[in-house]
């Protein structure tokens, strides 16, 4: 990719100018992408969900997968700043004989960048797809999700209702949204997934925690004065502890 | 209010000096008030009460209602309706009356008028960005001021709310103006060889449109403002209080203005060109802003459109965008971001443009492959019509769509990376004179890349669901927009500024200004994806503990753009009073403009120029 930059007639990769940069770029290559995949990974919550680990898992790879490129635009850069560089209030000379134009650089770098694009969307969509079918897991317990200003209710399959989110650690959930008023958007942080909330019609998403503890569940679209405190705890139990705490729900729901 | 002032037609009539020559800003806030003022009263004493129970539909009437008598009440004090008046009456203007509205020997009175030359739009342009980012950078201040502590609290949620919005669109207007504003107006005819805009009235009309604008946005503030962020979303907009009128009304006229600008640009561009400026010779930056303009052509009618039916929603108790009366908010978002995603790039286009003009006067080098540059544009420009539903891909509208969506949103990517191989190869082996543009060269190449590489995270359908909503997505627009659009649009300052003004921008504040803006800005947005990560959702005023440390060092690094933006800001007033008188082409650039002498003559050139060659023949090709 480098090599192929200034296309002088005879051994062009001896320029200094190309070993230079080249040697940028093998400096840059593995700091971008040490330093971008850290800064991410670094920063993202422990995943809570096979989801979020896939989350975490693709900026990684789009990271690495980036690093080449932005390192040799920065290299580039670099070898520009540490060549030529004239301070005052005139120019320098012009710089001559310097090429135009290169089919071949030009070519090199649009086939690069499709090859580059295309891995991102092949990427995308195998994801993609495996969290379409987790839609229709088939053991799968249903929780509908209501968004209202500025509080979120829970509704489980068997009439019980609650304000705080429990579910069973490892049995895949669908959660089916709505709102009451305006648009809210249901983010479980921890567990990678997010769809909004509209009123009059029901959306759609899945996941399946894996991790037991206490995750976030944070409003993640504008909805008016308290949209930052429209946030709560998700309680991810054993099957066990999840199957009492359901039963004491739907009792206290008869009663009432 | 100033209903004390003369009444300009009633005026007229006491003395002999026509009404062509009265009107000017005055007269136009003037009889805007009281046009408002009147139809306020009107409206207040003749609407019929609400039949039915509705919050707010009779005030919404109200509101509108004066709004619209405003902009009509200053479009005809400003003199938008002179010419077109006298064409229904079945004369023109005389070719006095055409040298009066150029403004010709007015001196800084031209600046108040309805002045048609593109010099004096040019200048206007510059002042009102720069009011408009001195205001929202105020705004983003005190946003941050409140994100101090986690608990927020310094400022109501309902203003902040407020605030955020109006941060949002204010910005949104001052950058998509920022560099087809005041250079594409002064600089980019004289580029082309041509003595004016196509049409000189229309590019009159483009500006003070946007000052008629900006009241209701300003009226907006004191009746509940917007607390709905930029986007307005409905049905969260339905519920807002009166200020989204205000919202409504500025978005239809900006839209107005910037398809007035637009048709006029791309008007001038395709048909002005000096002779011999083949679209071989044309430079790369007059492509960017014609791209601009013309995506804007299909973008904001939609936009206006779009504000009209919320409008509609709000007074009229249509149901365009209420699920309950058979409308759906996904509609309202459909049309917000057909409009949204080319307008990051009539935003983006012309800044990077911009500095691919100055690349080659500072590396003493040819631009390297022209035409690649031009396939980029261009191929931004058609796939960013096609993008637009990736800011839908968690709203549930159509999640079968999200993978045609995620393709087209990705191959940007490609246009996009020829943009960056002409700036690389443009920098390869090139004799750096070193300026504060030539920095700007290389500020944009590194947060544009860092923008670009976030902005495919986000293209990625299942990080979007993790990112979407959050400070990242934040973090990463004002690294396109900012980080890239906005040192893009500096660098064309202080580039032309010599053009526009006559003198040199002093070089020391220039680098100054540079470096606190740059540093504060990566700290700032550094800060921000940090939180966005950890998973702080957008607009928000309060915060978990946990974000204290990232939001700490985004409000450190904001207030260093702050204060890195008023030295710009001393620069420009000190070097346009006092500033190093510039010879004609300072640069040594080989454009149409640094051939015109300063200060620039009326009809700029004496005789229209001739073009030889490609703006770009600095030293020897090689063979």
């Amino acid at each position: 990719m480098t090599e192929l930059k200034p296309s002088t007639k005879n051994k062009w990769w001896k320029h200094p100018d190309v070993k230079k940069t080249f040697i940028f770029w093998l400096i840059f290559t593995p700091a971008i992408g040490i330093f971008g995949t850290q800064f991410h990974v670094l920063s993202m919550p422990d995943p809570a969900s096979e989801v979020m680990g896939g989350v975490i898992g693709l900026m990684r790879l789009f990271t690495w997968a980036a690093a080449p490129v932005a390192a040799l635009v920065f290299a580039i850069c670099a070898t520009a700043l540490t060549s030529s560089r004239h301070y005052g209030d005139n120019p320098p000379a012009d710089a001559d004989h310097q090429i135009s134009n290169s089919p071949r650089a030009n070519a090199t770098w649009i086939v690069v960048s499709a090859m580059l694009c295309l891995f991102a969307l092949v990427t995308g969509l195998v994801v993609l797809q495996k969290e379409g079918d987790a839609l229709h897991e088939e053991n799968a317990i249903h929780v509908n999700v209501t968004g209202q200003q500025w509080a979120w209710n829970y509704d489980y399959a068997d009439g019980a209702r609650s304000e705080v989110l429990y579910l069973p650690v490892d049995v895949p959930v669908v959660f089916h949204i709505t709102s009451k008023d305006v648009k809210h958007s249901f983010w479980i942080v921890e567990m990678g997934i997010k769809m909004d909330a509209n009123p009059g019609y029901t959306t759609e998403t899945a996941v399946t925690p894996n991790k037991i503890g206490v995750f976030n569940v944070r409003c993640a679209e504008l909805c008016g004065l308290l949209h930052a405190y429209m946030q709560n705890k998700v309680h991810v139990v054993s099957k066990a502890d999840y199957e009492k705490w359901l039963a004491d729900r739907s009792a206290l729901e008869a009663r009432s | 209010m100033t209903t004390t002032m003369n009444h300009p037609a009633a005026a007229a009539g006491k003395s002999r000096t026509p009404i062509i020559e009265r009107l000017n800003i005055v007269t136009a806030f003037a009889l805007g008030a009281i046009s408002a003022f009147v139809v306020w009263r009107l409206a207040l004493q003749f609407l019929p009460a609400d039949s039915e129970v509705r919050l707010f539909t009779r005030e919404d009437k109200i509101t509108l209602l004066s709004m619209i008598a405003w902009f009509v009440g200053f479009m005809t004090g400003i003199g938008a309706l002179v010419a077109p008046f006298r064409w229904v009456m079945g004369k023109d203007l005389s070719h006095d009356e055409n040298m009066f509205l150029a403004g010709k020997d007015m001196g800084i009175k031209r600046y108040f008028r309805y002045t048609t030359d593109h010099k004096v739009v040019g200048i206007q342009y510059l002042i009102i960005t720069m009011v408009i980012f001195g205001i929202g950078g105020i705004l983003a201040m005190l946003i941050r001021a409140n994100l101090g502590t986690p608990e927020g609290g310094l400022i109501h949620p309902q203003a902040y709310n407020s605030i955020v919005g109006t941060h949002g669109i204010i910005m949104i207007v001052g950058t998509i103006i920022m560099v087809t504003g005041p250079i594409g107006n002064f600089i980019m005819p004289i580029m082309i060889g041509a003595r004016d805009m196509a049409f000189p009235r229309l590019n009159a009309l483009s500006f003070w449109l946007i000052v008629a604008a900006a009241i209701p946005l300003i009226w907006a503030q004191f009746i509940g403002g917007i607390s709905t962020g930029w986007s307005a979303y409905n049905p969260l907009a339905g519920q807002a209080p009166l200020g989204m009128n205000g919202y409504i009304m500025f978005i239809c006229i900006f839209a107005l203005s910037t398809m007035v600008a637009g048709a006029n640009i791309t008007t001038t561009v395709v048909r002005m060109r000096a002779k011999g400026m083949t679209w071989n010779r044309t430079p790369i930056f007059i492509y960017g802003v014609v791209a601009s303009v013309a995506l804007a052509l299909p973008a904001f009618p939609v936009f206006f459109l779009s504000q009209v039916m919320s409008g509609m929603d709000r007074a009229l108790d249509t149901s365009f965008y209420n699920t309950a009366g058979g409308g759906s908010g996904w509609l309202y978002e459909n049309l917000f971001w057909i409009m949204g995603h080319p307008e990051v790039y009539v935003i983006l286009i012309p800044a990077v443009a911009a500095l691919m003009e100055m690349a080659p006067v500072f590396t003493r080098r040819p631009l390297f492959s022209f035409n690649v540059a031009v396939m980029g544009i261009a191929g931004i420009s058609g796939l960013s019509i096609l993008v637009w539903a990736h800011h839908m891909y968690i709203s549930g509208w159509a999640p079968l769509l999200n993978a045609p969506f995620m393709l087209t949103t990705e191959l940007i990517s490609i246009p996009t990376g020829m943009l960056f191989l002409v700036l690389v190869g443009t920098l390869w082996r090139g004799r750096l004179w070193m300026t504060m543009p030539t920095l700007s060269i290389f500020a944009l190449l590194w947060n544009f890349m860092i923008g670009g590489i976030t902005g495919i995270y986000l293209s990625d359908v299942p990080a979007d669901a993790f990112l979407h909503g959050s400070m990242y997505v934040t973090a990463h627009f004002h690294y396109t927009l900012m980080g890239a659009g906005l040192t893009g649009a500096l660098a064309s300052l202080v580039y032309w500024f010599p053009k526009m003004t006559g003198r040199m921008f002093d070089k020391k504040l220039s680098w100054i200004s540079f470096w606190m803006v740059q540093i504060g800005f990566n700290v700032t947005f550094g800060g921000m994806f940090i939180v966005g990560l950890q998973g702080q959702p957008r607009r928000v005023e309060a915060y978990a503990a946990l974000f204290n440390r990232g939001n700490l060092i985004t409000s450190i690094g904001a207030a260093v753009i702050m204060s890195g933006m008023l030295v710009l800001l001393y620069g420009v007033i000190s070097s346009w009073r006092h500033g190093v008188v510039a010879p004609m082409n300072p640069w040594h650039a080989k454009t149409l403009e640094w051939t015109v002498a300063n200060p620039i003559p009326l009809e700029n050139f004496a005789v229209l120029p001739v073009v030889t060659s490609d703006p770009y023949g600095y030293g020897k090709e090689k063979k």
